[in-house]
């Protein structure tokens, strides 16, 4: 297979060769090799999700068998039903996608306009405006933990959706520094020719700025509500009731109650349902994501 | 609508006062609170604030329980900083070598699988794992004639474990990182080194490793920032920093003063002094970046 990729790699044919190429044959055995590789990489990686899977779908009787088989003999969906009746996982579900679906919003709500000021705008004030938002990314999240829960708690929002949602969204300093390196790629006469004809900035964000920057808006959006979907320590804190829980904490609880020995089906059910938006997310908006990261650490 | 009212509704502040007062209320005015917490008695329910001084300080650093998660923190600094970079480093090098472009994907799409996840999804799954009597994992060891481990309740290896699952949750990004730096290296110079005779070993670490130096910096950065502010949600689910706290660090001990005994003041106190810490490390970073760092 790598034989047949090497004969059509573009730039392999068309580079001029100084001295002799080395055997192709040895090349193609390096290749084979890193696939090689690469494939036991991957399985060593992916295996405790398989097993996960395994889990989940395996009747109760199938779970404490020792056994290395990839997957039961006897499929069921009775760990998802068994799930749902020891705790309220349906609910954590919901909650999972209201926090981090409020949090994604409210994040970009804030980071689409700050962004489009810092990258298009000029303003007195403007540099330190930026400086205080973005600078926010060096504060470890640690420090701010006591004090935004004692607040939570005093204007009576500990133990709501809500407490748990906005304190988070002030976090957004990465999405309006990466949000404004994009609004400020875009040529600035694209803006001239709007001003010209009366487009006020509003009209220049949404109408002008917006739609040519969807790329970057799309992989905030993903990030963010990945990073909320995951949250643990502050949604941790801040909701206690059972049914309150998102599915992240609610894992917790669910591995620490029942007996000892564990719902070790249903708990590896839910891991599955906690896992899967995030996943789904992850292959679907790849692309966005990638690129998200890759400017997280390049610059 | 009059002028006036129109200049305002395009006023810049409308479009970025917003974050600005966001950043201020939940990052830094909860950053100064913290500070002056420490200094304080304070009770959430009588809502009364006795003054302290640095007795908080001075307490927590006598204490023998911050010793041992500040001692913990750096093992696993110690363990993860190489595993986290080094790995991914490698795997980036050796990916950008497959020549089979779909196979390469699909192999970056599945080595950063897991760290899509949550903390404690990963812990969860490696609970189970890990399980003493019918995980997996005694299982293949049982097979392999290997006695039944303790993985999470031995304390000479529930912190080794907590470290496994941190490092397969995580080094994905790492991966990812050092990918879009090699990719940004230009094929010339790759290719001038490859004409003078460089193998692809010499081309890795004399040409490629200098030009993604930042990005090495800034993985070496992400690294620590999991250590010291992302890991509580796998010492949690895994350990609860235990057995006799052998897997608890900084954050977990913070978060057991504030949350489990709501001592505000003392966990004030220790959140001030991870601050020190990782900003003391950052500045560390930048310090050896300057001189090292081709930022090119």
């Amino acid at each position: 297979m790598s034989t047949t990729t090497d004969a059509v790699a573009p730039g392999h044919r068309t580079v001029p060769v100084a001295r002799p190429a080395r055997p192709a044959a040895r090349r193609a055995d390096g290749q084979l090799v890193l696939h090689a590789a690469f494939v036991v990489a991957c399985l060593v990686t992916l295996f405790p999700l398989a097993w996960m899977l395994r889990t989940a779908f395996a009747p109760s009787h199938d779970v404490f068998r020792a056994t290395l088989s990839l997957w039961p003999d006897h499929a069921t969906l009775g760990n998802f039903t068994a799930a749902f009746r020891l705790h309220p996982v349906g609910t954590w579900f919901a909650n999972s996608v209201v926090v981090a679906g409020a949090i994604t919003l409210g994040k970009l709500a804030l980071s689409v306009p700050a962004g489009f000021a810092f990258g298009v705008m000029t303003f007195r004030g403007r540099d330190a405006a930026f400086v205080l938002v973005v600078g926010t990314m060096t504060v470890p999240y640690v420090i701010t933990l006591l004090p935004t829960y004692v607040a939570v708690a005093s204007i009576g929002l500990y133990d709501t959706l809500t407490g748990a949602i906005v304190p988070v969204i002030g976090h957004c300093g990465f999405v309006v520094f990466f949000l404004r390196q994009a609004f400020k790629s875009l040529p600035r006469e694209l803006f001239e020719a709007a001003r010209i004809d009366g487009a006020g900035p509003w009209r220049q964000m949404l109408g002008i700025a917006l739609p040519n920057i969807w790329g970057a808006v799309a992989a905030m959006a993903v990030l963010s509500f990945l990073g909320a979907w995951n949250l643990y320590l502050w949604p941790h804190l801040i909701l206690d009731a059972s049914e309150h829980k998102t599915l992240s904490i609610g894992l917790k609880l669910f591995a620490t109650t029942g007996e000892q020995g564990g719902e070790w089906g249903p708990l590896m059910a839910t891991a599955l349902l906690a896992a899967l938006p995030v996943v789904v997310l992850y292959l679907v908006a790849q692309r966005q994501l990638v690129s998200a990261f890759a400017t997280s650490g390049v610059r | 609508m009059t002028l006036a009212w129109r200049r305002l509704g395009q006023s810049p502040w409308l479009f970025a006062g917003p974050a600005v007062a966001a950043a201020i209320a939940f990052v830094w005015l909860p950053m100064v609170s913290t500070l002056a917490l420490s200094f304080f008695d304070w009770s959430l329910l009588r809502h009364e604030a006795t003054w302290r001084g640095l007795d908080h300080y001075r307490g927590t650093l006598a204490n023998p329980d911050f010793h041992l998660a500040l001692a913990n923190t750096g093992l696993y600094l110690a363990a993860l900083l190489p595993l986290q970079v080094g790995v991914p480093l490698v795997l980036a090098f050796a990916l950008a070598r497959v020549r089979a472009k779909t196979a390469g994907r699909l192999y970056r799409t599945a080595l950063f699988a897991p760290s899509v996840l949550s903390f404690p999804v990963a812990a969860v799954v490696w609970l189970w794992l890990f399980n003493p009597t019918v995980g997996f994992l005694n299982t293949l060891t049982g097979s392999l004639g290997v006695p039944p481990q303790r993985w999470l309740s031995d304390p000479d290896l529930a912190i080794w474990s907590v470290i496994a699952v941190t490092f397969w949750k995580s080094f994905g990004l790492n991966l990812l990182i050092f990918l879009a730096a090699l990719a940004n290296v230009p094929a010339d110079v790759t290719e001038a080194a490859r004409i003078d005779g460089a193998g692809p070993f010499r081309q890795a670490v004399d040409i490629e490793l200098p030009l993604i130096s930042p990005a090495l910096f800034f993985a070496v950065v992400t690294t620590i920032i999991i250590v010291l502010d992302e890991i509580v949600g796998a010492v949690d689910v895994l350990t609860e920093g235990g057995p006799y706290r052998t897997s608890s660090n900084l954050l977990y001990f913070l978060y057991e003063r504030g949350f489990r005994h709501f001592q505000f003041g003392e966990a004030a106190a220790v959140a001030m002094l991870i601050a020190v810490l990782v900003a003391g490390v950052t500045w560390a970073q930048f310090r050896f970046g300057e001189r090292h760092v081709h930022y090119d």
